[in-house]
């Protein structure tokens, strides 16, 4: 029975909850928050049997052998840091950290103390994400990817987007990306899961969106375009846009045979055939195969609903069960730590040229 | 001076220092007026910064130049803040909450923890008359109620405000209990103001007690049950009488009009003057299985469905309860300021505008 504690008990460390309770072998022993209200709600509606608002009592008293840590990211490298040191194995939320630097140091500390690490990239553990990484790992796309196009969209509305917009001192505004480095990190780990190199070339162009421009708000970057190129073999475009409708969170994969459309929002997976059907057929059979694809998409959907497993955050529980295994049957990371790596540095990248960009 | 139809000793004199938190929003702009309109000379507002950005400017730029009138923007979650803003505060009309956050967290935090460090300035600076707490008829369970049985200040509160499913009632009901609270342990003098539902220009939603229209058709689930509504201008009335009017410390109001519509009278009254749409009567015994149902559905799939529609929500929404203001007519001495038949005329014009600017 694997010991689980949540540090951090906003509206994520719900999900979190919500997600470990219903895996097997596993029991949250304590949550922290240095509100003590707020670690006292959580562990109330879950129920919970402690609560803390120091981190080292925590890992005294609960001695968990995971946390998750779900507080503001400019606390994950230090909290993560200090479990490690402690001796316990670290689900970190996304984004991982602030920059590369920390996310390697992370990863190097928990090698050097044989302890696992992951991140929250949820989104990529999906029914589809798991549907598409079989194909292209079964060779669907007749090689390695040449283009891809990840869409990750966030509507600037509700509460949440209001307490960004209203107020100048709120955390997100605090990070070196500001709200981009909050939400962007599902759409560009998609990218960087499927790059072989180390260091690809980043071409960022973002902007703050007219809507914002016309509520006064000029500091946020709402509007962000990504050319992303390795080895001259593969490129990728990342596109984030808070205005652009339908708010898209979809990935496009092409290899030099066929292609694939990931659309998270639809939990829809459709195969791209390469080879086109003669003359007129062309016009009607690949409408027909979609049709098709869809349909079966449907199906598909609604036999995971029927069998209870199709929840919104399916995603995270099957990463948070990939993680677990991976420490209690020595079984490979969900997420490989180059993966991570490779995604902080291409956020680092996109980030320098924004703030140049803007300096200049 | 209170005005002629309202006379009243209060307990305090008209240069008080009084507090508003959530002055920007929908009842504490019309609680600000009143207080002017009382006669009261230094009222500090406090607004979140992002209050109605996007909403237009609530007050106009005479009553931001009033000089009885302090503007501050602060941040209930600072503790600084909270000890900046309530200084030399006799009465706090504690209205800043968290309408329609479906988070829990979300939720607790803009309540309850705005609420604690609120309540902390207050003991710190040990000046405080009166604490008016703004609540909600969603504290109420209603659940072991008779049908048709009347909803008064003695009824008893939700036990267990998690399985609700609701965010707002959890954080309303932990809110009270954290005034209560300091009540006990630091003698902190409160009022407990409960409105039903409050309309007016505004908040042009129909609430789910009348019915909900989740599933792409409205549901109409109110049926022939009363909606317990307050209008905006009444409610506000209730609220700053709860702030000033002796001997009611510890007391807990329910805001309520008289000649309460139906559900079904309110929805005919609509869509004649507001907008035509096409709606289902879903009767009250059918609404409960769907919410046994939901209910069951959501444990066995371990929230697959949220569990947002439940029988403590069918009880505490939808079962056929009667209200009283009896309380309120009887200690606050209140008079309707605005006929319900008034309100709700100004109320469906201002949805008919609002559509019309859409």
């Amino acid at each position: 029975m694997l010991k689980i504690a949540i540090v951090g008990c906003g509206k994520i460390a719900d999900a979190h909850a919500s997600e470990i309770q219903r895996i097997k072998n596993c029991r949250i022993v304590g949550v922290c928050d240095r509100e003590v209200l707020m670690a006292k709600q959580l562990s109330e509606r879950f129920p919970i049997d402690n609560y803390y608002t120091d981190l080292d009592l925590l890992l005294d008293k609960a001695r968990p052998d995971v946390v998750h840590i779900t507080t503001p990211p400019q606390s994950h490298f230090s909290i993560a840091k200090h479990c490690l040191e402690r001796g316990c194995h670290v689900y970190v939320e996304k984004p991982f950290t602030l920059n590369t630097d920390e996310a390697m140091d992370l990863i190097k500390l928990a090698e050097s103390r044989g302890l696992k690490l992951t991140v929250g990239h949820d989104d990529q553990f999906s029914h589809v994400a798991r549907r598409l990484r079989k194909l292209v790992q079964d060779g669907y796309l007749g090689g390695p990817p040449l283009h891809m196009e990840s869409y990750y969209c966030y509507e600037m509305s509700g509460a949440y987007a209001k307490a960004i917009l209203g107020d100048k001192h709120f955390w997100i505004r605090q990070l070196p990306g500001q709200l981009l480095q909050n939400i962007i990190s599902h759409g560009v780990a998609r990218i960087a899961e499927y790059l072989q190199s180390e260091s690809p070339e980043i071409f960022a162009h973002g902007f703050t969106s007219s809507y914002l421009r016309n509520l006064g708000e000029n500091e946020i970057i709402d509007e962000l375009r990504v050319i992303i190129s390795e080895n001259q073999q593969t490129t990728a475009y990342f596109t984030f846009s808070s205005q652009m409708r339908p708010a898209l969170h979809q990935f496009r994969i092409y290899g030099s045979q066929n292609g694939l459309i990931l659309d998270h929002d639809n939990q829809t997976l459709i195969r791209l055939r390469g080879r086109p059907f003669v003359s007129y057929a062309e016009k009607f059979i690949p409408p027909m195969i979609f049709a098709k694809q869809y349909i079966s998409n449907l199906g598909r959907n609604i036999r995971l609903f029927l069998a209870r497993d199709f929840h919104m955050k399916s995603g995270m529980k099957r990463l948070i069960e990939s993680f677990y295994g991976s420490i209690t049957d020595a079984t490979p990371l969900p997420i490989q730590y180059r993966e991570i790596i490779l995604t902080a540095r291409i956020m680092d990248s996109i980030f320098k040229q924004l703030r140049s960009s803007d300096g200049a | 001076m209170l005005s002629d139809s309202r006379q009243c000793d209060p307990m305090i004199a008209y240069d008080t220092q009084i507090l508003i938190t959530g002055a920007r929003g929908f009842i504490g702009k019309r609680v600000v007026a009143r207080l002017l309109e009382y006669g009261f000379t230094k009222i500090r507002c406090l607004a979140r910064p992002s209050s109605n950005k996007s909403g237009g400017e609530i007050f106009t730029a005479s009553e931001f130049e009033d000089p009885r009138i302090e503007f501050i923007e602060g941040n209930l979650l600072s503790r600084e803040d909270c000890f900046k803003i309530s200084s030399d505060a006799q009465i706090i009309y504690h209205l800043a909450a968290s309408r329609g956050e479906k988070s829990f967290p979300d939720a607790y935090q803009n309540s309850v923890i705005t609420t604690r460090n609120l309540l902390d300035a207050c003991v710190q600076h040990n000046c405080l008359k009166r604490f008016v707490n703004v609540s909600s008829f969603a504290v109420y369970t209603n659940q072991d109620k008779p049908k048709r049985g009347v909803l008064n200040e003695a009824c008893p509160i939700e036990k267990h405000p998690a399985q609700r499913g609701a965010a707002y009632c959890y954080a309303k009901v932990k809110q009270e209990e954290m005034v209560i609270e300091y009540n006990k342990k630091h003698e902190l003098p409160y009022v407990m103001i409960r409105p039903g539902v409050v309309y007016g220009p505004g908040n042009e939603q129909i609430h789910a007690r009348v019915g909900i229209g989740t599933f792409g058709i409205f549901l109409h689930l109110g049926g022939s049950n009363e909606i317990p509504l307050t209008y905006v201008e009444n409610c506000a009335d209730a609220i700053v009488m709860a702030g000033i009017m002796r001997g009611i410390d510890g007391e807990v109001f329910n805001i309520v009009d008289d000649d309460l519509p139906s559900s079904r009278q309110f929805l005919r009254l609509y869509k004649q003057k507001v907008k035509r749409f096409r709606s289902i009567y879903v009767p009250h015994l059918l609404s409960y299985i769907l919410c046994y149902f939901w209910e069951k559905y959501s444990t066995w799939s371990h929230g697959q469905l949220p569990n947002m529609y439940n029988r403590k929500v069918w009880h505490a929404t939808w079962k056929k309860t009667e209200y009283s203001n009896e309380k309120l007519r009887e200690r606050l001495g209140l008079m309707q300021r605005v006929p319900t038949d008034e309100g709700l005329n100004q109320y469906f014009e201002s949805c008919r505008e609002k559509i019309r600017h859409a």
